[in-house]
């Protein structure tokens, strides 16, 4: 049984669902362009993987093995309706910039790939906290690139106008492909400092 | 292996129960909370192209407050029931046979028309684009002017929805002499001489165009003899 500090902290660096596992990337491309929204999303995901993660680790002696996938994708898509319809009563202005990606955290392999490597095998307690941690890690990366995005793109953080009037705004920050740079370099500096990246 | 096919028909059907059951009851309680989220972001963008100076309480308001409210979008809540209920009249005019379309009037206190709002949509380059055009009582001047409710790409058609975009508009011309005009987004900056051309949005060209064609199919349609007769009034 791994250490439970490791479950959790694991995801932030050395294993991170974005960074390392290569996992999320569409939806970090896609919501990052303004930080109210990659925070907003944030949290979305990691809600749905912690409740996620929960409930199939304690199905996972019923789930008849036909059916597995079936039945974990009908759990995760519930609770992303559930998510989707509290954001639509609660944070309306969000939920409409959010729009479609909501519903599309069912799809985000984060999601499912935690429930099939990790749930599944592991108890409720330690499948939750490694919800929690795959979702800091997914939102960690969303929050650093949205920052980024958001300060050369707009010159704003959170709405806020950081840099001179005078700032331009960088085109290539706003659209998606900027994430993927954004996301490159970051890949980059992480593997640079911590030294682990496969031997070719 | 048949008591593993009951066990797995039996536990997709529990499953199916289960979530249905529990998405029913979210989706009950949160609907009425929804809509009137839906409500009153229909509302703040009819507010903003009627555009009023005054506020609901008799208050003149500053320009930067009109910016922030009716530009920008952020009217007080708590204003949209009372603005509704005592000053915005909801009407429908016959544009043609059997042709009949919403047509907002918003009065001032001493029961004086101060603006028309209705809306037009049409088709940007990703998706449809909704607006909400506002009027002067001369029924020719755009008094204010708002997009929403599009999936164009954020930064560039996008920016349809920015207050840079919607200002651009403010005190462009429909009609000039009666006659209606041609009214153009521009492909980079409009000559600012000109009452009915507006800066386009660089990087955006199609739903620039898409902006300028459904406008004019609107306004054409409205300059039609109803509203010809409520100019004359």
């Amino acid at each position: 049984m791994p250490a439970i500090n490791k479950i959790v902290l694991d995801p932030l660096s050395d294993n991170n669902p974005i960074t390392v596992q290569m996992l999320g990337i569409c939806s970090a491309l896609a919501v990052t362009a303004q930080l109210p929204t990659a925070f907003t999303m944030s949290l979305a995901v990691t809600a749905v993987l912690c409740a996620s993660n929960t409930i199939i680790s304690l199905l996972r002696n019923h789930i008849p093995d036909k059916i597995r996938m079936i039945v974990e994708m009908v759990v995760i898509a519930s609770l992303v309706i559930v998510v989707d319809q509290i954001l639509k009563a609660y944070a309306f202005e969000i939920s409409k910039q959010l729009s479609v990606f909501v519903g599309l955290i069912i799809t985000n392999c984060i999601v499912m790939g935690r429930a099939e490597a990790f749930a599944m095998s592991h108890p409720p307690k330690e499948a939750f906290l490694d919800g929690l941690g795959n979702g800091l890690g997914y939102s960690a990366i969303l929050i650093i690139v949205g920052f980024i995005r958001e300060l050369l793109g707009f010159g704003t953080l959170a709405g806020l106008k950081i840099l001179p009037e005078s700032y331009p705004g960088n085109g290539l920050m706003v659209i998606a492909p900027g994430a993927f740079v954004v996301i490159g370099l970051l890949i980059w500096l992480q593997r640079t400092v911590t030294k682990k990246y496969e031997e070719v | 292996m048949q008591k593993d096919d009951l066990h797995t028909i039996r536990f997709a059907a529990i499953i199916c129960l289960v979530c249905s059951m529990a998405l029913a009851g979210v989706q009950g309680t949160l609907r009425s909370t929804q809509e009137r989220n839906k409500r009153i972001d229909e509302q703040i963008n009819v507010l903003k192209a009627l555009a009023p100076d005054f506020s609901p309480d008799g208050e003149a308001l500053s320009e930067e407050k009109q910016e922030e409210y009716f530009l920008i979008g952020k009217v007080p809540k708590e204003w949209i029931p009372t603005y509704f209920d005592e000053f915005v009249e909801q009407n429908e005019i016959e544009l043609s046979e059997g042709d009949s379309r919403i047509l907002y009037q918003l009065k001032n206190p001493e029961g004086e028309i101060v603006s028309y709002a209705f809306p037009a949509e049409g088709k940007g380059l990703w998706s449809t684009v909704h607006s909400y055009v506002g009027l002067e009582p001369d029924l020719a001047t755009i008094r204010g002017i708002t997009f929403f409710d599009h999936g164009e790409t954020p930064g560039l058609g996008g920016e349809c929805s920015k207050p840079w975009f919607q200002r651009n508009f403010l005190g462009k011309k429909l009609w000039d002499n009666g006659e209606p005009v041609r009214f153009e987004v521009a492909k980079g900056s409009a000559d600012p001489q000109t009452d009915y051309k507006v800066d386009g949005m660089s990087g955006a060209t199609i739903t620039g165009n898409g902006i300028q064609r459904f406008l004019n199919k609107t306004f054409r349609e409205y300059n039609s003899a109803a509203f010809e007769s409520k100019r004359a009034m």
